[in-house]
């Protein structure tokens, strides 16, 4: 009585899945509500970006063997930005997207590992090797930077910083982003540019 | 399992550093290389000349699966840089980008190129460079390759070339100019680009030949399109369509878009670059704009400007005739008036109906073509001129048509009975085409730019407001009733009507002098000498008593038809004089799309009329508003530039500035307020309507 007949059952997973497909398409939009997500972490916890109402989030993609990551973990620029927020209350997610066989792929343990070598201090690193939540947010390169604000509202996405390179030089040139949206949310404005051209490897989503 | 892809790009970084640290040993040569890129630095010259703009080209040589980034990479990656060092007084100028491919990874795409590629750079040298120097050309590169992962790489290049007192050409010249010939040129037909009320980018250009099979746009910047998006072609009536999905930070209407526009696959691409302003959304409710308008009020609108077709000068004399022979036929059974309705209206919607095919047909076959375009033939405008010259002579009785004078059209429209009714269906439609109503203009306008069956069902619905009056007027014997009783004053009546027809063929005979110069009116003028030669013949020979002599003044008329005919073969063709100078008075120049663009650049407010000696709207409008002195003032007084298109003849430059508005036909008024969107005046002008049209620019 209470089973659903196969072609019934079939009819809703196909609805689902339809669903599923068209909300992976929808991006994630700037003034409107940063897409939901409840992941994995490095360290085996889970986070709810719901839970984080309140606080201020910066998401960044992340891939440790691409050169434009390293660019800014070797020069030190991106553990700075990490702990600056920290010191601010500004919780700092890693999300790798990196697909199982990808280059970036890591697993709890050795995303911890990488973390201290490079003295990265991030809230957490989110694992997120079936690129859900990356597509969620329409992540496309590594580092692609979101900031998240108290309402929960998305109000910058884009680049690190304004010169595409893997030179570590061009940094004192560049626009800090980043640095300059938290800075204007700290200061109660809108983070102006809130929209830049993200640069770096494409995410390793998985092929297919 | 998982460890073993962590290993790998273990080792590929490690042939990446280990390619690094080669170059240090291949420093300062002309080529190097990594195990995915092989560069190497060529030159179009084997010794340079003072003051020779010198081509270098930075080869790439890319590995299966790898590919380097074009100037925009899309999604991901890194354009390829080159950092020159340059003799003395010598400049670069920057990376002449060949074509790039779309490489599509999951979600993302990507801009670059693989297998090969040629970057060529000019390099401007000096003047003042002895012969016997060597100069010393260094480039440091920089690029990102990348399969799944991406490498950056560099190297230092260097070539030495002699100056000598004449360039000469190295053994690469050839391969070097190829690159050159092959770069992304300007496009031969105008794009336009507009946003769809979806927000969709719709990049438009004319449908002319085959298909292009594929199309692509690469946008030149982040920001106005989505690169991964898939972009569809599709044909929209006389355009193809590539339909771009916006981009983080789209495009205002005005700003421009900048890329690439990539027609066909495989070795046969071509690419076309596009820099044009994002055209504003027209106007809502201008019914001037082919877009708005949907099928049914295009039907409706095209039955109104049918009926209105039937008041207009070109029109009025064939009506004038159907009018007579009806008032002939109400007092015959109503039955019989009733067919001849029926067959009146069948001949208009015939002609309307292969005038349709024909323009379908003519659109197949990719003609630049437009309404009233056959006016634009001065062999119809003389056929016509001759046509209604017979039928003046009909009218006035010198020509008594009976049988046996087949194969004019005069006789035909002029016969009794159904045939008769149905060819001056088809006359009424012939003549009406010049007349392009206010109403039609948008009609048909939009029913070029549709399918096969609706631009038959916007012609059929124009024919049917034609023939409309006249059909009521068979069918409702109340409204016959109230036509004049047959008598004495018909013949008379008919005899009148006769020099609207020579009114209106005297007309064309201007057009066509407009067209073809003195000798096209000579050509016309015997014509129609011959043909009352003809007619007279004819007459005077009916009557004869006996048989030869009635058959040797056919022949005789024949044979001077038929000289007619061959007259009428040597009409020139090309114009033999501005036909602008006949059209109007002086303050105006002559429509290019040069001009326009160059005056819009100084940021001058321009006017643009466009017009055709045949369209008698466009006449009008100039007599009655344009010409008027306080318009004329007001033009002064704002330092508006006129700029006017004469379509007498057919223009492409002119075809294309009306398709860019959603037209087909004459007239068309455009206003370019200084550094506005261009403003689209009425078909039908007053002098009031265009000082408001200038005083609204004062006021924003």
């Amino acid at each position: 009585m209470m089973t659903l007949p196969a072609t019934r059952r079939l009819l809703i997973v196909g609805a689902l899945s339809l669903l599923s497909a068209g909300l992976a398409q929808a991006q994630a939009q700037l003034d409107q509500a940063a897409p939901g997500f409840r992941a994995q972490t490095a360290d085996g916890k889970t986070v709810d970006l719901a839970s984080l109402k309140g606080k201020t989030v910066v998401l960044e993609w992340t891939n440790h063997d691409c050169p434009y990551v390293r660019k800014h973990y070797n020069s030190g620029n991106m553990q700075g930005q990490q702990k600056d927020a920290a010191a601010h209350g500004v919780v700092w997610l890693q999300v790798i997207s990196s697909a199982p066989g990808e280059q970036g792929y890591v697993e709890g343990p050795q995303a911890l590992e990488l973390n201290s070598k490079r003295g990265a201090a991030p809230s957490a690193t989110l694992l997120d090797p079936t690129g859900q939540i990356g597509k969620a947010y329409g992540a496309q390169t590594t580092p692609h930077m979101y900031i998240v604000n108290p309402e929960g509202q998305l109000v910058y996405k884009g680049g690190i910083d304004s010169i595409p390179s893997n030179k570590v030089e061009d940094l004192a040139r560049a626009e800090p982003y980043v640095k300059q949206a938290l800075a204007e949310m700290a200061a109660g404005r809108k983070p102006n540019p809130a929209n830049t051209r993200p640069y770096g490897c494409s995410v390793k989503y998985a092929k297919g | 399992m998982s460890r073993f892809p962590f290993f790998l790009s273990l080792v590929l970084l490690g042939s990446a550093l280990a390619a690094t640290a080669s170059q240090a040993q291949i420093f300062a040569a002309d080529q190097a290389r990594t195990p995915q890129v092989e560069v190497r630095l060529l030159s179009d010259s084997a010794s340079v000349q003072p003051g020779q703009r010198l081509v270098l080209a930075l080869e790439q040589r890319i590995a299966p699966h790898w590919h380097t980034y074009w100037s925009n990479p899309g999604d991901s990656g890194q354009p390829t840089a080159i950092a020159w060092k340059l003799p003395a007084g010598a400049t670069a100028g920057p990376i002449l980008w060949p074509t790039p491919e779309r490489i599509d990874i999951g979600p993302l795409a990507n801009y670059g190129y693989s297998t090969q590629v040629l970057l060529l750079s000019e390099i401007q040298l000096p003047k003042d460079l002895q012969p016997g120097r060597d100069l010393a050309f260094e480039a440091a590169v920089t690029w990102l390759v990348c399969k799944d992962i991406c490498l950056p790489q560099e190297a230092k290049l260097s070539l030495h070339l002699p100056v000598a007192a004449k360039a000469q050409a190295s053994v690469q010249a050839d391969s070097l100019k190829a690159a050159r010939t092959a770069l992304p040129g300007k496009a031969p037909w105008p794009v336009q680009a507009q946003r769809d009320p979806q927000g969709k980018l719709l990049l438009s250009w004319p449908a002319k030949g085959e298909a292009p099979g594929q199309a692509q746009f690469f946008a030149a910047q982040w920001g106005p399109v989505r690169h991964a998006e898939v972009q569809t072609l599709s044909r929209e009536g006389q355009q193809w369509q590539l339909s771009l999905a916006p981009g983080e930070s789209p495009l205002a209407a005005g700003q421009k878009l900048q890329g690439l526009l990539v027609l066909g696959e495989g070795a046969d691409r071509k690419a076309y670059q596009v820099d044009l302003p994002l055209r504003a959304a027209s106007a809502e409710g201008s019914t001037s704009n082919g877009e708005v308008v949907a099928l049914l009020p295009a039907l409706l609108l095209a039955l109104v400007g049918g009926l209105v077709l039937n008041l207009m000068p070109c029109v009025f004399p064939v009506l004038s005739i159907k009018a007579f022979s009806l008032v002939q036929q109400a007092h015959g059974h109503a039955d019989e008036a009733r067919r001849h309705g029926v067959a009146y209206t069948l001949g208009v919607l015939a002609s309307f109906a292969v005038l349709g095919a024909v323009l379908l047909l003519l659109r197949g076959a990719g003609a630049e073509i437009g309404w009233g375009l056959q006016f634009q033939s001065p062999l119809f405008v003389l056929g016509v001129a001759w046509l209604l010259f017979g039928l003046g002579l009909s009218l006035s009785g010198l020509l008594e048509v009976g049988a046996g004078l087949g194969g004019v059209g005069s006789s035909l429209a002029e016969k009794r009975g159904l045939a008769g009714s149905f060819f001056s269906g088809v006359l009424a439609a012939v003549v009406a085409t010049p007349c392009t109503a206010p109403f039609m203009g948008a009609a048909v306008a939009y029913a070029l730019q549709q399918p096969g069956p609706q631009l038959l069902a916007v012609f059929l619905s124009l024919g049917l407001g034609l023939a409309l009056p006249y059909l009521l007027l068979s069918w409702w014997p109340a409204l016959q009733r109230l036509m004049p009783r047959p008598g004495a004053w018909m013949n008379v009546l008919k005899q009148g009507l006769a020099f609207p027809m020579y009114g209106a063929a005297i007309w064309l005979v201007w057009v066509l002098a407009l067209q073809g110069g003195a000798q096209a009116v000579l050509i016309a003028l015997c014509g129609m000498a011959l043909i009352a030669l003809a007619a007279w013949l004819r007459q005077v020979s009916r009557h004869a008593r006996s048989a030869p002599w009635r058959r040797l003044g056919l022949a005789s008329a024949l044979g001077a038809l038929m000289a007619a005919l061959m007259l009428g073969a040597g009409l020139p063709v090309a114009a033999p004089q501005s036909a602008a100078a006949g059209v109007a008075e002086a303050g105006f120049e002559p429509y290019t799309p040069e001009r326009l663009t160059e005056l819009r650049a100084e940021g001058k407010p321009v006017f643009v009329n466009l017009t055709a000696a045949w369209c008698i709207s466009c006449l009008v409008n100039e007599k009655v508003a344009l010409s008027r002195p306080e318009v004329k003032a007001a033009f002064a007084e704002r330092g508006i530039h006129y700029l006017k298109g004469d379509w007498t003849h057919q223009d492409p430059r002119i075809s294309a500035l009306l398709a860019e508005h959603g037209r087909s036909g004459v007239p068309l008024y455009l206003y370019y307020p200084s550094g506005a969107e261009p403003r689209i005046l009425p078909q039908l002008l007053t002098p009031g309507l265009v000082l408001d049209e200038l005083r609204a620019d004062k006021k924003t």
